[in-house]
């Protein structure tokens, strides 16, 4: 017998509850990161000293170039709901393409600013300094890999077409959860910059 | 088959209905894979009360090994009682209490209240449970790697530093149980808010709804802030840095405030839905229209937010500064404000009702009782003075004993009389369900109004060995705990018989008028064929008795409110 999977019969009012659903969602993803980002402002308050501390390497300058990609890819993603919204496919297809491909890109530019702080022998275990470098950009990188899982469904749903005008609902979750990254990932970052720049 | 048409008796031939949820489809892969949140809320059920046998078991442990001074159990030492108590926490916080009425009770129940056919993500639902299970494995599982003996709240730096080797999984078990309560309060705000029927406004939803609509606020907001806390502390744990280690500039203060950020939210977690289930449980068997609906309403919502606010109670003597516990204090002291117009509420909701004393109603006046008796001690803890005295005695476990156990674990099995005979479709035994109550009532009080005057004694809490002078309490506190066992087994066995023997129940066994007694017991697969009308869930004038239904029956042409519907 078949299973009941939608206790919604108007498919509209099954995205808005979606909408919702991904809302609520997301709102308490942003705990996850506001508790984070308070950690760090309290043990940056309570250490005396310059950060980066003596011997221990900048905040890698790539970060600012991996700040850039993921706010255009926000650009770009925005650009794919509108195009989508008009049912404008080949628009579409091209601008959830862009979008995956800086996806990608910001997370090869994490890695790279990753090894260049290793290769300046920023040591996990030596300094908390070095510990909310790693933790905060490794939180944060693991949310984007669970962004860009989705992401490359949504990209072969395209494909195939599957999406319309009226009909798009993979796409508008997509869109909100990579625009919450964006966001995070600025916060995450200003965060940084600002223990850098903090004297007590 | 419409359900709704109170001149027709439900099922009053005596065979089974064929469409009910239990009997839809058959076979355990039908239950392993069900979408449908009436068994995914007995599922839940099950787990809970498995949890609750294992929580108990090491209640008792703990208890017999404190009936004298130093080792009574041969072969339990002090570092295997340090384990029976974390143990004993652990399980009944996170796998018994949290899920007991939010995901057994409100699975089971909101869908049907809202007069829809189910919770408005059900393939997240299914995933929640699952995350649940698994959760609930790495917790056991850490028996395997040597156990913890932390205690539940996994204070740091102890936490980061004690040789037992379960504390990893216990805490990854705790961190997957989390985003199963997150999935759970994603779906409940969702559900209410969108899959109300035609006429249920906010102020027309039965209480229950507006207590776990709170509660899943706060798992949503809370939650995640204990999940990030106890990552942290993984990562403490296998790097030896972190934001809790002092020697490299942390705070361990830090992580009591993140713990307790979500912990003391967990609190309410615990006691809005119970408050929810008296304001059903009070209302329907006292068959009198709820006094105060707006007020009840709102004492949630407001407890729901102040719950936020009141954390720092649990550290004033963490050595945070003293306006921060004078602030602490007062907004502590607030809660007191809508937890007593509740209580004030349900009191003028009995006064001239016409009450039904049966098994229900006893857990319900019994949760009025000893929730009074949790809440006023709450405030000798909450005065930064008094505190400073009962801080970690067993005043505070008493106390806490009273507004966990008492009020949120009562409310749960008040709840589960409740609505049983919605859920099976069966009676229990009401002489029996009366001797249970009184058992595990005495029981309880005896066991936990002792530990009051252990902790003003002195008595410090989670310790093995004590003067002797105290071994009178503990022996009372003991035989307490003995006759709650007692009265839980016996719980357990009347509920079975009754699958087995119990009489059929009518499809509204109590009076209520709220949607989920208005189909049949069990309810069919998809609840309700057609969105039930709407009217005033609390208004009782319409409903009667019916001798031939074996039940109560509403009146539905007669009710004012459902004029205008039809």
């Amino acid at each position: 017998m078949k299973q009941r999977i939608t206790p919604f019969e108007d498919p509209r009012a099954r995205t808005e509850a979606g909408v919702m659903g991904m809302l609520v969602f997301i709102v308490s993803l942003a705990m996850i990161f506001a508790a984070t980002i308070l950690g760090l402002v309290v043990v940056r308050i309570e250490d005396d000293g310059p950060w980066p501390p003596a011997g221990m390497p900048a905040l890698p300058s790539l970060l600012a170039l991996s700040t850039v990609v993921i706010l255009v890819s926000s650009l770009t993603m925005w650009l794919t709901t509108r195009a989508i919204a008009g049912d404008r496919q080949v628009e579409f297809r091209r601008w959830l393409w862009t979008t995956f491909a800086l996806g990608i890109a910001f997370l090869v530019l994490q890695v790279a600013a990753w090894s260049q702080v290793i290769a300046d022998e920023l040591d996990f275990d030596r300094h908390l300094y070095a510990w909310t470098f790693y933790v905060l950009t490794a939180l944060h990188a693991l949310h984007v890999l669970g962004g860009i899982g989705p992401m490359a469904v949504v990209v072969r749903h395209a494909g195939r077409g599957r999406y319309r005008a009226d009909q798009h609902r993979g796409v508008t979750y997509l869109a909100m959860y990579w625009h919450f990254l964006d966001l995070a990932w600025v916060s995450l970052y200003a965060t940084l910059v600002w223990g850098t720049w903090f004297r007590s | 088959m419409t359900t709704l048409d109170a001149n027709r008796p439900v099922d009053s031939t005596g065979t089974p209905p064929v469409d009910n949820y239990l009997t839809f489809t058959r076979g355990i892969m039908s239950w392993i894979v069900t979408l449908d949140h009436k068994r995914i809320g007995v599922m839940y059920l099950f787990a809970v009360l498995a949890s609750f046998f294992v929580g108990g078991v090491f209640a008792l442990l703990v208890r017999t090994e404190l009936l004298t001074p130093g080792q009574t159990i041969p072969g339990v030492d002090a570092d295997a009682y340090n384990q029976f108590f974390t143990l004993h926490g652990a399980i009944m916080v996170f796998l018994v209490i949290i899920p007991s009425i939010p995901a057994a009770m409100g699975n089971f129940v909101l869908p049907i209240m809202l007069g829809a056919k189910d919770v408005a993500f059900p393939r997240l639902n299914l995933g929640s449970f699952y995350l649940w299970i698994l959760g609930a494995i790495c917790a056991v599982a850490s028996l395997t790697f040597g156990g913890f003996d932390t205690g539940w709240t996994f204070y740091t730096p102890y936490s980061t530093t004690t040789t037992t080797g379960g504390v990893i999984p216990v805490v990854v078990g705790v961190f997957i149980l989390g985003f199963s309560s997150i999935f759970t309060g994603i779906n409940f705000v969702v559900t209410i808010h969108k899959l109300r029927p035609p006429g249920m406004t906010w102020f027309k939803m039965p209480l229950f709804l507006w207590a776990t609509y709170a509660t899943a606020l706060i798992q949503v907001l809370a939650t995640p802030v204990l999940g990030i806390t106890l990552l942290m502390l993984i990562v403490e744990r296998v790097a030896s840095i972190g934001l809790f280690d002092p020697a490299m500039g942390g705070d361990p203060v830090l992580f009591q405030h993140f713990f307790w950020f979500y912990s003391h939210p967990a609190v309410y977690i615990m006691i809005l839905p119970a408050m929810g289930i008296i304001s059903e449980i009070i209302s329907v068997h006292a068959h009198r229209h709820i006094f105060g609906y707006r007020f009840i309403a709102f004492s949630s919502v407001a407890i729901a937010i102040f719950s936020f606010l009141v954390w720092g109670h649990h550290m004033f003597t963490s050595g945070q500064s003293p306006l921060m516990n004078t602030l602490f204090s007062a907004i502590t002291f607030s809660v007191a404000i809508p937890s007593a117009i509740k209580v004030f509420n349900w009191l003028a909701t009995l006064y001239k009702g016409s009450i039904s004393l049966n098994t229900p109603m006893l857990y319900g006046l019994g949760f009025i009782f000893l929730f009074t008796i949790g809440g006023l001690t709450g405030l000798h803890l909450g005065t930064l003075n008094t505190d400073i005295h009962l801080h970690d005695t067993y005043f505070v476990v008493a106390h806490f004993h009273y507004v966990m156990m008492g009020s949120a674990l009562i409310a749960m099995i008040g709840g589960l009389h409740h609505w049983w005979p919605k859920m099976f479709g069966k009676m229990y035994n009401e002489k029996h369900g009366a001797i249970g109550f009184w058992l595990v009532f005495i029981g309880f009080n005896v066991t936990f109004f002792t530990q009051f005057m252990l902790g003003s004694h002195g008595m410090p809490r989670r310790y093995y060995d004590y003067q002797p002078e105290f071994q009178i309490y503990h022996v009372i506190s003991t035989i307490g705990s003995y006759i709650m066992a007692l009265g839980f087994f016996w719980t357990a066995y009347y509920l079975i018989a009754s699958l087995v023997g119990g009489k059929k129940a009518p499809a509204n066994p109590w009076g209520g008028r709220s949607l989920e007694w208005q189909c049949s017991s069990p309810p069919p697969h998809d609840n309700f064929k057609v969105t039930p009308s709407v009217g005033d869930c609390y208004d009782f004038s319409v409903v009667r008795w019916d001798e031939e239904e074996g039940g109560y029956v509403v009146d539905r042409d007669q009710d004012p409110s459902l004029k205008s519907a039809t």
